[in-house]
């Protein structure tokens, strides 16, 4: 076997030196490599001086690749490029870039990821790529944390293993481990553990699925069934068509806990089949979104939040913005945006969306929205005087620039009446649009039907790709029991869960940065897949099992995408095309065209008069349960993520566990009551036998009547991270009702749970500190934000005593952010934890008030009427204000914090001895003390307390996570937000070198960004030089009427500053006057929560 | 004083008539009973508090050594609460520190004869409360092992100290109080020391007295050289007194936390320290003079009836300083001051948590020591002992209410977080009791508790007008 190395291409002009025996030899394989290679490269690189960073993303992403076009005599060992032994243009200490994008369910996120020395550190999204346009969300940016999970599978197990030498099986009586770590592991049943293999054994798996597969060659695969998660894979779908072919009677199913098979129905039924319907948000003037999550990670995504914030920006009082209506039963971050925003039960919500209808009918005379209103039974609840009927006369004035929105946990019928009522207000073509994603479009089954085929005997194998139907499967299948009736159950997954102590086989799965493959994205373009590193433990990707099933190898590289490229892209130049889309990370010009839908009001009509059923609302006597995704873990599928456990929920500041949420009202009713750190738990039964006990989490702007459970967690077997965090709310759930469930019985059970909330208060106390506005009030008076308040009496200059040093560096270093577009999704919590090596704490230092994020987002509720059960919920982004005048320099007596010449608020950590007076003197509250060695020290089960007495250090594929160019600062520092001073320096650096002997060393304008302001797919928050002119920060600053600085009576002077909410209100809608008027302080504003 | 000479015999004794050391006693009384506490068998009570004090004192220092080793987490600070009872037991402590400078300085210098028989215990108790209070500053930082950096010690790096913060401050305030404090108590005990070697009967002891009597002989040169180097040491101590606590104030007064950001907090500070120190002084010297009995002729109720009219006094200052606290707060028309001032005090929401401790405060701070205007309270020394206990704590809960209070609830409202003390630093605090009540039970039984020279000064016979009928009346108890 053979390793080879590629090497760049020779530079123009210059001496030559050989640099592989290859090209001494003169080999032919060699001359056409340099040939060929960089074509678009070279002309980038030659263009244009400041795009080193393009440059390496290309070199790196070509250099990964380059061994593929060649073969020697002999069949090449393909390796990415080891670091030890690496090409010439590797240098040391800098990161590489390469695109890829990440697997989510609603298409795959295009993304970029730094590589330094060979490990993948930082997630960002791809800014070439229009769906991303740079920004990601949280669970993007914390993606990079699971690929160096110390708890992740990495041995090859069956059930029984060959009982080699050395294999120990589980006493009985043990709990089990959390991850077996190459122990045996014991099974759900009780029956023989699965046994390890080790890494060279994989082998035996070969055989024995030859062995399986040879078994349904005679039947057509009668008795094979595969069950997987979604995922729009072109390869994947290519290879699903090849074990057809082979096995056609194979069973495909696919399985969400979240559903989202609704939707494909209803635009089914809407539009025809095959059509998918996509929204344009940022083409809509007047939104309503009905139970429809698309600013959060419910029905969202970064373009969606990217296409709502371009409706949402505006620097003069006259840029119109859009008008957001919001029905829902909980808060979500959408609800925050929202101008008017409606609560109700999710149950109620079909009724709502039918008299919506009906309005809407009679407005626009519309005839299919008649006929469908007319093919439903009448519906009898009552919503807000008047918020119906305003709402549709908003839209019906908007009409063709107004979307109606609903979320996919709400039934198809629900979904499609929305759909009528789009193509009424002439939406259609508009605001609303199909797109038809070419592939093969292969009937699926669901999770029940494949429940059915394995209760008639009719599986024989079965093979669970990701996902974890033991965990999350509908309780009333039993799938547990299930599977275990299944011969030869195979499971592919990243973690030895539930469902793999209940299979015959496990394998490790790859990470999807340890893998080839592809995707489209939500826009149906084509993207690429590509591995940073080679699997850490031997992992398979579903690709390469799916592969083996097929008949194929296993393959050794990107063939099998290759193959699927060439079929769609269908380059002439294989090579540079191919290339290219590896650079780039997607198929340019691939996105699915869009098209004008038209309403197929008969199918419609029948589709739903097939649906009609009497609904069930939740009441007084009846409450509902609605299974919402978390915002922290989604489903349960990043579960063992610390940066995401920790992360504090954008709504109710949670962190490590899931609560039921409930409105203040339905917690009287039930006797919850809240402290600051404990909840009163509640016993919810379901149906006959179904109970789970949570702790119950009074979230004001709840619906009555209605519970709200987050799924995800409860995870006790998946890792050491979410081993014991929060409670498993699967069990309630059926095939039947698998997202909104009424008839819930709850009660207290006397028992209280701790809950980590980072944040304990609830209202502002009428300090203006969050600063939003009407549109009208920002016309009357365009600078109501800077005078308002305390800032009113402010003089031009506060005096001060002290002569400050001037600030007179060439880079002075500022940031606004804009609360008009920041939705609160934490995002740029989790890029700036990743990029600066922040540690987790774990729940009971979150407890102790503990948590070291340098950036959080403080949410707030306000209300005019303390009691209002509907209050106003704004968020609001704080890092370290970088103060000019800073109280916390002055008071440190070390010097360990102090004022750089280019305006930041500097800290040393080699001088800091910990006395903690800088953070006591921040008015922000932004410092961050180490209380305990977080990177040293295991935090779980009070380990903190013990010190020296535990193990120090940290897992070495941790290690392998942190950003080298950042302090892994130790027990006793204070650390805070640096505005990324790492990217900053090297910038600096770039500049100097490429000034050489003249003195223009500034950077050039807006050349590189913070990790939060690149996280963000709103692009919220804006950094620079605000002493350029012609930087984006300084205009912002000197243009927009709206910038003020938190705190400014303080004279503290704060580097960053923020811009107002401007809310859009409808003054005809019944609660018109509360919107907005979020800040002064004779208002009484609620004190939420903890009662 | 003239007129003191003019004034009639019988208005004489009309003003004088409470002499200073009850029963006559004369001074080979005094030498005797004072020196034997150092050389007779220890008494059973001394061994009681001793076995209960030292490991108490221990168990502080495991605390300690805990912490050190494992991280300021073991204690229940957070963010944004980064001091409590660390800062607030430095303080504490501090402010005890006082009294025995205020003792022996300033009443010296103001002619308060009456001091002599408390001074040295007061100064002692000042020595071994600044100890207690360096403990806290120092190990309450992250990394003990750096704070070399806070000395102005040139380093390679060229990185001195931060001249403008109020912690830097402090180290220079307390430890110039701690040496100065040293000197002016040794300085003090030197006399006494040499009476303890001339009738010392073992050579260890005679050996160790010898040493520490620095070749006191008594001559008349030396009392000259002696005198004059007192009463400069004296001279030194005084602005001392003022000085430390005020700096110590500006930790809080030159920050900007609401709370802390307050011009009154220096002379607030120096009159609590006196109130809270000669409340600690009456909580030693009473019980001392019951395992003592006989210090009960030269630590007379006369002393006690004084001391308790001075808590009187800074009490009422520390009063009014709370009242125009909460006034100036009104008066500023800020939000945040009369959200601190009077929303966390008086509401009855969730933001009043910490009114208890206020409370607790106003009452032990305020009202307690009322009772001192009503002489009967005075001469009870249950009464006094009581209202010491009162004041003790209650100064105590000042602090706290300053520091933590403050920092629970500043500017904003997202970060408010309550802070609840662990057991570490519930016993890193009584463990400093342990330390300074083993330091002090050490101090009576190896050294002079009483200044023997001093004491014998202000004796009748050492008037040189002294008669054989006025005996027990001295003139100079009102010069």
């Amino acid at each position: 076997m053979k390793t080879i190395f590629q090497h760049p291409p020779e530079p123009e002009n210059g001496k030559k030196y050989w640099r592989s025996l290859d090209q001494l030899a003169e080999k032919p394989e060699f001359n056409s490599w340099l040939e060929r290679e960089f074509p678009q490269g070279a002309s980038e690189f030659n263009g244009d001086g400041v795009s080193r960073r393009n440059f390496l993303k290309l070199m790196g992403a070509s250099t990964a690749l380059a061994g593929i076009g060649l073969s020697g005599c002999r069949r090449p060992e393909l390796h990415l490029v080891p670091f030890t032994k690496s090409v010439e243009w590797a240098i040391p200490g800098k990161p590489l870039f390469f695109a890829t994008s990440m697997p989510v369910r609603r298409g795959y996120i295009p993304v970029i990821l730094a590589t330094h020395d060979g490990r993948p550190t930082k997630v960002e999204g791809n800014p070439l790529h229009p769906v991303s346009n740079g920004g990601t969300d949280g669970y993007a940016q914390a993606s990079v944390l699971d690929l160096y999970d110390p708890d992740r599978a990495r041995f090859f197990l069956v059930r029984g293993g060959d009982t080699g030498a050395g294999a120990k099986v589980f006493g009985g009586g043990a709990p089990p481990p959390p991850f077996s770590g190459g122990a045996p592991l014991p099974p759900s049943d009780g029956g023989a553990p699965l046994l390890p293999f080790s890494q060279s054994e994989a082998a035996k798996f070969d055989a024995y699925l030859d062995s399986l597969l040879a078994g349904f060659k005679s039947s057509e695969g009668d008795g094979l069934a595969f069950l997987v998660e979604e995922n729009n894979s072109p390869t994947r779908e290519r290879l699903r068509g090849e074990i057809a072919k082979k096995y056609p009677k194979t069973l495909w199913s696919v399985y969400e806990p979240l559903g989202g098979e609704t939707a494909a129905q209803a635009d089914a039924a809407a539009f025809g089949a095959g059509a998918q319907v996509r929204p344009l948000i940022d083409k809509a003037d007047v939104i309503l979104a009905i139970d429809s999550d698309f600013l959060g990670c419910g029905d969202g995504g970064v373009d969606s939040v990217r296409a709502f914030s371009s409706r949402r920006r505006v620097s003069k009082p006259d840029d119109k913005i859009n008008r957001l209506y919001v029905v829902e039963n909980r808060y979500t971050v959408t609800g925050g945006m929202a101008d008017h925003r409606l609560r109700i039960p999710a149950s109620h919500i079909p009724a709502f969306t039918q008299q919506l209808a009906e309005s809407v009918a009679i407005l626009t005379g519309d005839a299919s929205l008649r006929t469908l209103c007319d093919s439903l039974p009448k519906s009898d609840a009552k919503f807000t005087e008047g918020w119906i009927e305003e709402t549709v006369n908003d839209l019906f004035a908007a009409r063709g620039k107004s979307l109606v929105l609903v979320g996919g946990r709400q039934p198809a019928a629900v979904q499609l009446l929305a759909h009528a009522i789009n193509a009424a207000l002439r939406s259609l073509g508009k605001t609303v649009v199909t797109q038809a994603i070419p592939g093969d479009a292969a009937v699926s089954t669901s999770i029940l039907e494949l429940a059915q085929a394995i209760r008639d005997k009719k599986v024989a194998a079965l093979f669970i790709l990701g996902g974890n139907p033991v965990y999350n499967a509908p309780a009333d299948l039993g799938w547990a029991t299930l599977q275990q009736s299944v011969p030869d159950v195979v499971r592919l997954g990243m973690y030895e869960d539930e469902t793999s102590r209940g299979a015959k086989w496990h394998l490790p799965a790859a990470h999807y940065l340890e893998a080839w493959g592809d995707g489209r994205s939500v826009d149906g373009s084509y993207v690429s897949v590509q591995p940073m590193v080679q699997p850490l433990y031997g992992g398979w990707s579903e690709l390469d099992l799916l592969a083996r099933v097929a008949g194929q190898p296993k393959p050794q590289g990107p063939e099998l995408v290759q193959e699927t490229f060439r079929a769609i892209a269908k380059p002439g130049d294989f090579d540079a095309a191919w290339n290219k889309f590896l650079h780039d990370g997607f198929l340019a010009e691939s996105s699915a065209a869009l098209a004008t839908p038209v309403l197929d009001a008969t199918a419609a009509t029948a589709f739903l008069k097939a649906r009609a059923t009497p609904q069930t609302l939740a009441g007084e006597q009846q409450l509902e349960v609605v299974f919402v995704p978390d915002n922290k873990v989604y489903d349960g599928r990043y579960a063992n993520n610390g940066w995401m456990q920790e992360m504090p929920d954008p709504v109710t500041r949670l962190t490590w566990d899931n609560a039921a949420l409930l409105s203040p009202a339905t917690a009287r009713q039930l006797g919850i009551t809240n402290t600051e750190d404990k909840a009163d738990t509640l016993e919810i039964t379901l149906g006959d036998n179904r109970r789970i006990e949570i702790a119950a989490l009074i979230a004001p702007g709840h619906a009555d009547h209605s519970i709200s459970l987050p799924l995800g967690y409860g995870r006790g077997m998946a890792g050491r991270v979410c081993a014991g965090a929060g409670v498993n709310v699967y069990p309630l759930r059926t095939g039947a009702q698998p997202l909104v469930a009424v008839g819930a019985l709850a009660k207290r059970t006397g028992r209280t749970y701790p809950l980590a909330i980072t944040q304990q208060h609830h209202s502002m106390e009428g300090r203006a500190l969050f600063r939003e506005g009407t549109v009208d009030q920002f016309k009357e008076k365009p600078d109501f934000a800077q005078t308002m308040w305390m800032d009113a009496e402010l003089p031009a200059k506060n005096p001060t005593l002290y002569t400050h040093p001037t600030l007179d560096g060439v880079h002075q270093w500022g940031m606004v952010v804009d609360l008009n577009t920041c939705t609160g999704c934490n995002a740029c919590v989790i890029a700036c934890q990743a990029e600066n090596n922040t540690p987790i704490v774990g729940k009971e230092q979150v407890i102790s008030g503990r948590e070291m994020h340098w950036m959080r987002i403080d949410r707030y509720f306000a209300s005019e009427d303390p009691n209002d059960p509907n209050p106003e919920m704004v968020t609001q982004p704080l890092m370290c204000q970088q103060c000019e005048n800073a109280p916390c320099e002055t008071v440190c007596p070390v010097n360990a914090t102090v004022h750089t010449e280019d305006g930041l608020n500097a800290m040393a950590y080699n001088r800091c001895i910990g006395t903690r007076y800088c953070a006591n003197n921040c008015p922000f509250k932004v410092r961050r003390f180490n209380f305990f060695d977080y990177n040293q020290r295991p935090i779980e089960n009070h380990q903190l307390y013990l010190g020296p007495l535990t193990k120090k250090g940290t897992p070495d594929t941790i290690k392998m996570q942190k950003n080298p160019n950042v302090t892994v600062r130790m027990r006793g520092v204070m650390e805070k937000c640096t505005f990324c001073v790492q990217r900053i320096q090297e910038a600096k650096i770039a500049a100097k070198v490429h000034a050489g002997a003249s003195s223009d060393v500034q950077i050039p304008t807006d050349a590189f960004k913070t990790a939060c302001q690149q996280s963000c797919p709103a692009e919220a928050i804006t950094f620079g030089n605000i002493k350029d002119p012609e930087s984006k920060v300084a205009k912002l600053k000197k243009e927009d009427t709206r910038n003020y600085r938190m705190l400014a009576y303080l004279n503290v002077e704060p580097r960053v500053s923020y811009l107002a909410r401007i809310r859009n209100p409808n003054m005809k809608m019944p609660d018109a006057k509360n919107v907005g008027t979020f800040e002064i302080e004779s208002k009484h504003e609620t004190k939420g929560g903890a009662a | 004083m003239s007129d003191a000479i003019t004034v009639a015999p019988e208005e004489r004794a009309a003003v004088t008539k409470v002499p200073l050391v009850l029963n006559n006693r004369k001074t080979a009384w005094i030498t005797q009973n004072i020196s034997s506490i150092v050389e007779d068998k220890t008494p059973f009570w001394w061994w009681v508090s001793f076995c209960i004090t030292a490991p108490v004192a221990l168990f502080g220092v495991f605390c300690i050594a805990y912490q050190i080793s494992t991280g300021v987490g073991v204690w229940g600070e957070n963010h944004p609460v980064g001091w409590a009872w660390d800062i607030t037991n430095f303080v504490f402590w501090i402010g005890i520190g006082h009294a025995g400078t205020l003792i022996s300085a300033i009443l010296f210098l103001t002619r308060q004869k009456w001091r002599t028989s408390i001074n040295r215990a007061a100064e002692a108790m000042t020595l071994f409360a600044v100890v207690c209070a360096g403990i806290f500053p120092g190990i309450h930082v992250g990394r003990v092992w750096m704070v070399w950096f806070l000395a102005p010690v040139p380093n390679s790096y060229a990185i001195w100290p931060n001249f403008r913060s109020p912690l830097l401050w402090d180290v220079f305030a307390v430890s110039t109080y701690f040496t100065v404090s040293v000197l002016f108590w040794f300085t003090g005990l030197v006399p006494d020391l040499a009476t303890l070697r001339d009738r010392a009967k073992t050579p260890a002891k005679k050996f160790f007295f010898t040493l520490l009597a620095l070749g006191w002989r008594g001559s008349n040169r030396q009392w000259r050289h002696y005198e004059m180097a007192y009463l400069i040491l004296a001279g030194i101590s005084t602005p001392l007194v003022l000085s430390v606590h005020s700096v110590v104030s500006f930790d809080f007064a030159t920050s900007l936390i609401p709370g802390w950001h307050t011009t009154i907090f220096p002379p607030y500070f120096v009159a609590g320290a006196i109130f809270g120190g000669f409340a600690m002084v009456l909580t030693i010297m009473l019980p001392a003079r019951l395992i003592y009995p006989q210090l009960k002729d030269m630590i007379t109720k006369q002393h006690v009836d004084k001391m308790a009219k001075i808590i009187l006094l800074t009490g009422s200052i520390v009063g009014y300083a709370y009242l125009m606290e909460l006034f100036v707060a009104w008066y500023s028309t800020n939000t945040f001051e009369k959200f601190t001032f009077f929303h966390a005090r008086f509401s009855k929401d969730g933001s009043g948590y910490y009114q208890w401790a206020y409370w607790c405060m106003m009452f032990c701070n305020v009202i307690s020591p009322q009772v001192f205007w009503f002489k009967k309270n005075r001469n009870n020394l249950i009464v006094v002992f009581i209202v010491c206990m009162f004041v003790n704590a209650g100064m105590w809960f000042e602090r706290f209410v300053i520091i933590v209070t403050s920092l629970a609830q500043d500017f904003t409202p997202s970060m408010w977080h309550h802070y609840h003390p662990t057991w570490v630093e519930i016993w890193t605090f009584i463990g400093t009791f342990g330390i300074f009540l083993s330091l002090f039970l050490l101090f009576m039984r190896f050294l002079p508790m009483i200044a023997m020279s001093e004491v014998k000064i202000v004796l009748p016979e050492a008037d040189p007008h002294h008669t054989v009928r006025n005996s027990g009346v001295g003139i100079e108890a009102h010069h």
